[in-house]
């Protein structure tokens, strides 16, 4: 049907009003999961870690992961910084560019989150969070989108890139086997300074307010994972600044799945209404035309056939 | 129709696209960072700031680099500098601001004029366009280091003015509106002079540069040791290690106590027995100025005594900090318990004394070290003599040294075999430890006036029990996980590796490192 131009820059502004008047996707809530009630989680006290790698053995060991090439008593693979990868569910990094006469070690492994972006992104659910903390991965469900490791704000899932036929996405689970049977997670078991301690959530952020007050000088006053993207499980106390050892701290507090809650929910919409009201309209204006078409061919007495052609 | 093109179309997305990655090299890294662009003579000039909000940034000016450059000229402080009261005034070609648009033009009249005439003689001198001195990023980062007098430069500054104090102290008369000079009176410039300028008040920077610089610049020319006139000279680091300590610094003249007994309220309150109750503290005033360069450690804001504006329930002139606050509030310099805590924080003593919270609630009894006169000992009439002898019969029996049990109480090694699954027990050198400790201790007479009963430096480790000369093991507190009623207190494991592991890393003791020099690792039979 033919077209205005004057219409046409109508619709147009109209169209562009009304999505300059739109709010920020973000849902509406008030709601604030503080995860489930009883739920478990590790405080890791970084001014006490040393760099030892004990975590990282027993790990290995617990979870029947090959051997790496170097042993984990070679303290030489700190000098560079290292990242999850898909044998190595957890790696201490070593940290020295701001005081380099005092390093600092960090563990760095998944972090629990009370609302984790890789489970709100995995469309199969491979990734759940279980209420007892740990956000475990199915692998016989995944289907290897690897959408968990773009969505994961600590870039700790990784793949087994080697294995051409059954790839998985492998990251720390908490020992969520040896969770259920009351055990502790192979890393808190073996770590001699007793830098990572495993208890109720709420017993822990007590636990590192608790020792953020008994030495104020030594502690930043600030639990990482209280409140990052929404929560963490794994919280984290340090005696120098949390970017110096090499952590974000730029999240913010919304938990990734709701940045993008309020865009998914519209997903349903667009997808099922939309097509059918629009639909609709165009039925209801090609009707109107195939009837005002009709009514003059029926009407030849009064309407002189003509040459123009719709376009 | 295919219009004439210049550059294919990709080209120029293509090149937008990587100018936004790279954003377009206008963040570059900071040049402030090069070492040449650290200086300690970096004046903010920003005196408009006094009159509404800056239209051009305030300028970076250094002023060692253009003494240097006046002295080529053979020019001195009063090219830029007028003189009031025969003495050279530090700010710029003025003696005050009387208004915004003055303030202003003596700036650029003054540095424009003398950077055009020598850009017309063609030599090489610093900026003229606006943009180049208001300039939007810094240039240079300031390495300036805060300057004071310690005991050794105060010494050498008495022989210089031939013990004249009245050379450099002054105070203020406000009746008579002059500056006069009372013997026995003198105390640091920055009890009157503070941060900013209070109406005639001077500033502590127009105070010093005024006082020291004019005295400086009227060195004769035989004397070997220039004083600096410049800024390097006493801001830069490596110049200020540079000044001569003297030898034998004797004690400061100023008709101080040796010791005093310190009292919670002067004499004539405590008559009235409700006011204070509290015992007396015996204080030996000559040591503890040895143990600070300056007496600002202590007497921060008058050489009076503390409870004259620090009363017992705070005032106005002490800002509210009561008389308790004054003496042991734990995270400040100034509080007695402060002071002592952060010496226990140095590296002779942290080994033992990290672990211990600075906020945790001292034990009861030991308030009795320091507060050891009950008022009934000294009676209602204060006489001064008496007093005195108490005060000192007191302090003298204090000065022990470092008390431990005896040599057979103290086990020569210990076993440590709790835990034993990966590693051999530990062969402890106990006494070996004790006696180290004791003998890095003996000369320090802090921790030989507060470690004065038997097994009190035992309780370094032997911690949270009572002092014994059998103390528990730790294994019958710390058991394998953490205590969650107790955040602080780990499991066996963790208490081992903090309590050793600990000490070693804050003392820095070089030996024992790795495992296996603590405990030999377990040949495993399988």
């Amino acid at each position: 049907m033919s077209i205005s131009r004057r219409k046409f820059l109508g619709w147009f502004g109209a169209a562009g009003l009304s999505a300059a008047a739109s709010t920020s996707a973000l849902a509406a809530g008030n709601k604030h999961f503080e995860g489930y009630p009883g739920s478990f989680g590790v405080l890791h006290d970084i001014s006490l870690c040393v760099g030892c790698r004990r975590c990282e053995a027993a790990c290995n060991k617990v979870n029947a992961l090959p051997h790496p090439n170097e042993p984990f008593e070679d303290l030489s693979v700190l000098d560079r910084e290292r990242r999850t990868e898909a044998a190595n569910y957890t790696v201490v990094n070593r940290y020295e560019k701001e005081r380099p006469d005092k390093p600092q070690f960090r563990k760095i492994q998944c972090n629990h989150c009370l609302e984790p972006a890789c489970a709100s992104v995995c469309f199969v659910k491979a990734l759940k969070k279980t209420k007892i903390g740990a956000v475990t991965y199915d692998p016989d469900v995944c289907v290897g989108c690897r959408y968990c490791m773009i969505a994961c704000p600590f870039e700790i899932p990784a793949y087994e890139y080697n294995n051409p036929i059954t790839p998985r996405v492998t990251k720390c689970h908490m020992c969520y086997p040896r969770l259920v049977e009351g055990r502790l997670p192979g890393c808190v078991e073996a770590c001699p300074m007793e830098a990572l301690t495993f208890g109720k959530r709420e017993d822990l952020l007590k636990a590192a307010r608790a020792r953020i007050s008994k030495h104020p000088d030594k502690y930043i006053d600030h639990i990482y994972g209280e409140t990052e993207m929404g929560g963490t499980s794994w919280l984290y106390i340090s005696n120098v600044s949390f970017s110096d050892v090499g952590m974000r701290e730029d999240l913010g507090v919304i938990p990734a799945p709701q940045l993008t809650s309020g865009a998914l929910s519209a997903v349903p919409i667009v997808a099922g209404l939309w097509p059918v009201l629009l639909m609709g309209i165009y039925a209801v204006s090609k009707r109107k035309e195939m009837m005002f078409k009709k009514e003059i061919s029926a009407r030849h007495d009064l309407f002189q056939p003509t040459d123009e052609e719709d376009d | 129709m295919k219009k004439a093109k210049y550059w294919p179309g990709w080209v120029v997305i293509f090149s937008v696209l990587v100018g936004c990655v790279f954003d377009f090299g206008l963040s570059g890294s900071s040049i402030e960072e090069h070492s040449s662009r650290r200086r300690a003579d970096i004046i903010k000039i920003d005196s408009l700031v006094a009159y509404g909000d800056l239209e051009k940034s305030p300028v970076e000016f250094l002023h060692d680099k253009h003494t240097d450059a006046m002295a080529k000229k053979n020019m001195d402080c009063t090219a830029c500098h007028l003189k009031l009261n025969g003495q050279i005034y530090p700010k710029f070609k003025r003696i005050e601001d009387t208004g915004r648009i003055e303030a202003m033009n003596v700036y650029h009249e003054g540095c424009i004029s003398c950077h055009g005439k020598m850009n017309i003689e063609k030599e090489k001198t610093g900026p003229i366009a606006c943009d180049d001195c208001h300039r939007k990023k810094n240039q240079y980062t300031s390495s300036r280091q805060p300057m004071g007098l310690d005991k050794s430069l105060h010494f050498r500054h008495l022989e210089a003015s031939e013990n004249k104090c009245q050379r450099c102290h002054h105070e203020y008369n406000e009746a008579e509106k002059k500056l006069t000079y009372t013997e026995g009176h003198e105390g640091t410039c920055r009890y009157c002079h503070g941060k900013e300028t209070k109406e005639n008040r001077i500033s502590m920077r127009l105070a010093s540069h005024i006082a020291c610089i004019n005295c400086h610049l009227k060195t004769k020319p035989e004397k070997t040791i220039r004083p600096p006139v410049n800024c390097s000279g006493c801001h830069e680091a490596a110049f200020q290690k540079k000044i001569k300590k003297a030898t034998m610094v004797p004690r400061i003249k100023r008709n101080q106590p040796d010791t005093v007994l310190l009292k919670a309220v002067s004499e004539d309150l405590l008559t009235d027995k409700s006011v204070s109750r509290m015992n007396f503290v015996p204080f030996n005033h000559k040591a503890h100025e040895n143990s600070n360069e300056t007496c600002r450690g202590c007497h921060h804001a008058s050489l009076k005594s503390c409870k004259e504006c620090h009363t017992l329930n705070g005032s106005t002139q002490g800002e509210g900090v009561s008389l308790e606050k004054a003496a042991h509030k734990p995270g400040s310099k100034r509080s007695c318990l402060g002071c002592h805590e952060q010496i226990k924080h140095t590296e002779k003593c942290v080994g033992c004394h990290l672990m211990m919270g600075r906020n945790r609630r001292m034990p009861d009894a030991s308030c009795l070290t320091c507060h050891a006169v009950p008022i009934s000992e000294i009676g209602l009439s204060s006489d001064p003599d008496h007093e005195k002898r108490i005060v000192e019969s007191i302090l003298q029996s204090k000065n022990r040294i470092t008390e431990t049990y005896s040599a057979e109480d103290i086990p020569e090694r210990v076993t440590i075999n709790r835990l034993s699954s990966q590693y051999e027990p530990v062969d402890f050198p106990h006494k070996k430890v004790v006696t180290a400790l004791i003998e890095n201790m003996k000369d320090d007479k802090l921790a030989s006036y507060f470690h004065n009963r038997e097994g009190t430096i035992c309780q370094g480790c032997h911690h949270y029990s009572p002092r014994s000369s059998r103390p528990p093991n730790c294994g019958n507190c710390h058991v394998k996980l953490w205590d969650q009623d107790n955040p602080s207190k780990p499991g066996i494991l963790g208490a081992y590796h903090q309590q050793c592991l600990g000490c070693h890393t804050a003392m820095k003791i070089e030996k024992p490192i790795g495992c296996t020099e603590c405990h030999k690792e377990k040949i495993s039979s399988n």
